[in-house]
């Protein structure tokens, strides 16, 4: 008993640590960037006098690191989770639109591209067709930088924010979803069924699906990486009010608790999506 | 082990044939690049101001960008620089990720989830993301050279996690290879075994060299469309996608794709031999 409660503690535990860290690193990496204390505005004379107003405020609320990290964590311990630089007001107002708009993109991108990514890897991996003649569009998507291809659909006016993300999803995911139901579909006792004439949608709903559950539930975390990685360029450029392009802004104003924030979500959200698919066995036996 | 069909399968000679063709045609790119950007008057940087979104001319075969400058010197330039900022950040993290994970899988139980919690933290972030963040970070008046030599040193300082996850499972299965146990037994210390393992990580390593050479120009790219990447003048493929943005410019010339679609080709060259690998 004491071993399976130490074995469900292990992952909280790890994630945690994982949070800590993540609070901890983006907090020295963003404080003792070389540009931290610098602004753009300082180089307009309208504004320079005020900036270096601002900056020299910054400079005495940053001068210790153990402060910068304590006041970060009692915005969140409040739940306001500190207070944006750039906007003066509780980073919670910030991010809780944006994370309904970024959550709803990131979910219909997530299953468009894997509704692409499934339908594609079982005509390929099922069918008769040369691979290479599917494989051709995903490694084609894959090479276009993701800046590029929502660019692109912007500037032809097909596809939004959705499809760009999707495609990516699609062409990432379907490499792996096409390998594992290949190797499959060319298993021992797939192969004496294919011979006995079982029809091809029992053999994937009864034996093919469930064999790769595990690992289709692992590449479903992949999906949510891949979607986070794409979200800023996707979200800056067909100009999303979301998460992504409130981190951009973020990020060119030097917001701290602003960047924190985000970037705790997206760690949780990466770090709890890749628990799912491995712990589960775990989490049964117990 | 089942295999379906006899060794080697049908098509394997035409794929590496295709392969091997993928590296020549990369291999005459960077030559001929070289040889536009080497070429007697020819300047990246240089405007000329008469000739502004100019169309393709004899001067100036690809047109001319916002600025006057060759667009075709351009893209020569920032294929090259692209390829070695990729290429050297690629070594650079795969020596560090080999390093890493041969540390964790030799090192003991505390060191080892040390190690490996590292990594899990750096794979808990979107990797655009951080290196955004990193790279905003930067002082205003950084200069062009130092800039591109910082993204790419970023993107090496970010990308190793993934691969040394990798080498740490090559290396716990080298470890506990029958030879290993046997030279082991025979009493070789660790770190006379260490010797014999570096080599057989090479198979390990150069995908992963090669799988992080498109992934870091991509991440170029991406860094650059957003304003982040490489500063002006030095050409870029993100600072060249930028163009795009401006559809003024889309409406005077078509040869802002140009740079889009050697960039393509290029990524799809790379993933080619990377398939050989």
């Amino acid at each position: 008993m004491r071993k399976r409660v130490l074995a469900m503690m292990k992952w909280p535990a790890r994630m945690l640590s994982i949070l800590i860290l993540v609070m901890t690193g983006t907090t020295i990496l963003v404080r003792f960037a070389p540009g931290y204390l610098s602004d753009e505005r300082e180089m307009d004379p309208r504004y320079a006098q005020a900036a270096r107003i601002e900056l020299a405020e910054e400079t005495s609320r940053s001068h210790s690191l153990l402060q910068m990290l304590s006041t970060e964590v009692s915005g969140w311990s409040r739940g306001d989770l500190g207070r944006s630089r750039q906007f003066d007001i509780p980073v919670q107002e910030l991010i809780w639109p944006r994370l309904a708009v970024t959550g709803e993109l990131l979910l219909r991108s997530i299953v468009l591209g894997w509704m692409i990514a499934i339908s594609g890897s079982m005509v390929s991996g099922v069918g008769r067709n040369p691979s290479m003649l599917w494989q051709l569009p995903a490694t084609l998507l894959l090479a276009i930088p993701t800046a590029a291809m929502a660019t692109l659909c912007l500037l032809s006016g097909k596809g939004g924010p959705v499809l760009v993300m999707a495609l990516l999803i699609a062409a990432r995911d379907f490499k792996f979803l096409h390998r594992m139901l290949r190797k499959a579909w060319l298993e021992p006792h797939i192969l004496q069924a294919r011979a006995q004439g079982i029809a091809t949608s029992r053999l994937l709903v009864a034996h093919v699906l469930p064999s790769l559950a595990g690992q289709l539930a692992a590449l479903a975390s992949l999906s949510i990486v891949t979607a986070l990685s794409a979200l800023v360029p996707v979200e800056v450029i067909f100009n999303v009010p979301g998460l992504g392009q409130l981190a951009w802004n973020a990020a060119l104003n030097r917001d701290l608790p602003v960047l924190l924030a985000i970037t705790l979500i997206m760690a949780i959200a990466v770090t709890c999506s890749g628990m799912a698919p491995g712990r589960r066995p775990e989490w049964e036996r117990a | 082990m089942f295999r379906n069909g006899p060794w080697p399968p049908a098509g394997m000679g035409t794929r590496m044939r295709f392969h091997r063709l993928a590296a020549w045609v990369l291999a005459g790119l960077t030559a001929v690049s070289l040889a536009i950007v080497i070429a007697p008057g020819a300047s990246y940087s240089r405007q000329d101001r008469e000739q502004l979104f100019a169309a393709a001319s004899p001067s100036h075969p690809a047109g001319t960008d916002a600025l006057g400058r060759d667009r075709l010197v351009r893209v020569a330039a920032a294929l090259l620089l692209s390829l070695a900022g990729a290429s050297a950040a690629a070594a650079l993290t795969t020596a560090g990720a080999a390093a890493v994970g041969a540390m964790a899988a030799f090192a003991t139980g505390a060191v080892r989830w040390t190690i490996m919690l590292l990594c899990d933290v750096f794979l808990a972030l979107p990797w655009l993301f951080l290196l955004m963040m990193v790279r905003s970070a930067l002082p205003l008046k950084t200069s062009p050279a130092r800039s591109a030599a910082i993204t790419f040193m970023v993107l090496a300082a970010l990308g190793w996690p993934a691969c040394a996850r990798a080498v740490y499972r090559g290396v716990l299965e080298l470890k506990n290879a029958d030879w290993m146990l046997q030279a082991r037994a025979a009493g070789l210390r660790r770190s006379q075994t260490l010797h014999h393992v570096v080599p057989n990580l090479l198979p390990l390593l150069l995908p992963q060299f090669l799988v992080s050479v498109p992934a870091f120009v991509i991440a170029e790219a991406n860094l650059g469309a957003l304003g982040l990447g490489i500063g002006e003048p030095l050409p870029s493929w993100g600072g060249m996608l930028l163009e795009l943005d401006n559809s003024a410019i889309l409406l005077q010339t078509r040869w802002v794709y140009f740079p889009v679609l050697l960039l393509i080709l290029v990524l799809l060259l790379v993933e080619a031999i990377m398939v050989e690998a």
